[in-house]
């Protein structure tokens, strides 16, 4: 399996007041290396506003912006991890707010072949250890060594 | 083996709805069900329930409307806040309708 993990990807001390501001700037960098198409920041967008990506993870809050296949050249994660925390909706309960500080943008061109791939994500969600570790790494390849699994 | 049917529904029906199958397949599993999964975004709950018949729906994005079948919030399956919650629910429900 290609990895789909890219240092080029990670962006640590990030300042943003918005999550469209944190959108836009892991989108463009996702865009700027080939893994998804043009349309992919704007459907991200438009589909956090309707669906949520909050995730209330033990201990840590998480967003996973993501948005259909058809956007998406090859998969990929985009990290991002923020100074301060911005407002994400709840998955599932959009009137509950969450502020999350580590974002972990998803690009999946087809979910049928990365079933390992959504697993390994879902164990990272779980792992509340692992969570602080990668929201506190001083420099990308402390994260790139930390999901070495992915 | 008991065969269960589970429609799981999230907002784009692909990525949390993969992962919520992929973990229900596993978790019950374990319990010696025999699961078949469907993925679906919330508009497309109406057109598979009229298709195909299935035990419940496992959903991580609100959807509206009347089911015949029971529908079980996910997040918390999907993130582990809640994870023991959910899998109770859908043993209940399993294990009342054999």
């Amino acid at each position: 399996m290609l990895s789909v993990l890219d240092e080029k990807l990670i962006k640590l001390n990030l300042n943003c007041k918005t999550k469209e501001e944190v959108i836009s700037i892991l989108g463009k960098l996702m865009k700027q290396e080939g893994y998804v198409k043009d349309s992919y920041v704007d459907a991200v967008l438009k589909r956090e506003q309707i669906h949520p990506t909050g995730i209330p993870s033990k201990g840590i809050a998480v967003a996973i912006p993501h948005t259909d296949s058809e956007h998406v050249n090859q998969s990929a994660i985009a990290i991002g991890v923020l100074n301060n925390p911005v407002e994400f909706k709840q998955m599932g309960a959009p009137e509950i707010s969450l502020y999350p500080q580590l974002i972990m943008m998803l690009a999946i061109d087809d979910p049928k072949k990365q079933v390992d791939l959504l697993k390994s994500l879902m164990d990272i969600f779980q792992n509340e250890e692992l969570l602080i570790k990668i929201k506190n790494a001083k420099e990308k390849h402390e994260i790139l060594n930390l999901l070495n699994f992915l | 083996m008991r065969r269960v049917r589970i429609l799981t529904v999230c907002g784009s029906g692909t990525v949390s709805s993969s992962m919520i199958a992929n973990k229900l397949k596993d978790t019950l599993g374990e319990k010696g069900y025999k699961v078949e999964t469907t993925e679906v975004n919330p508009g497309g709950v109406k057109s598979a329930l009229s298709t195909g018949s299935y035990d419940f729906i496992a959903y991580t994005s609100p959807i509206h409307g009347e089911f015949d079948i029971p529908a079980i919030n996910a997040v918390g399956f999907l993130t582990g806040f809640g994870e023991e919650e959910f899998i109770d629910e859908v043993l209940n429900l399993l294990e009342e309708s054999e």
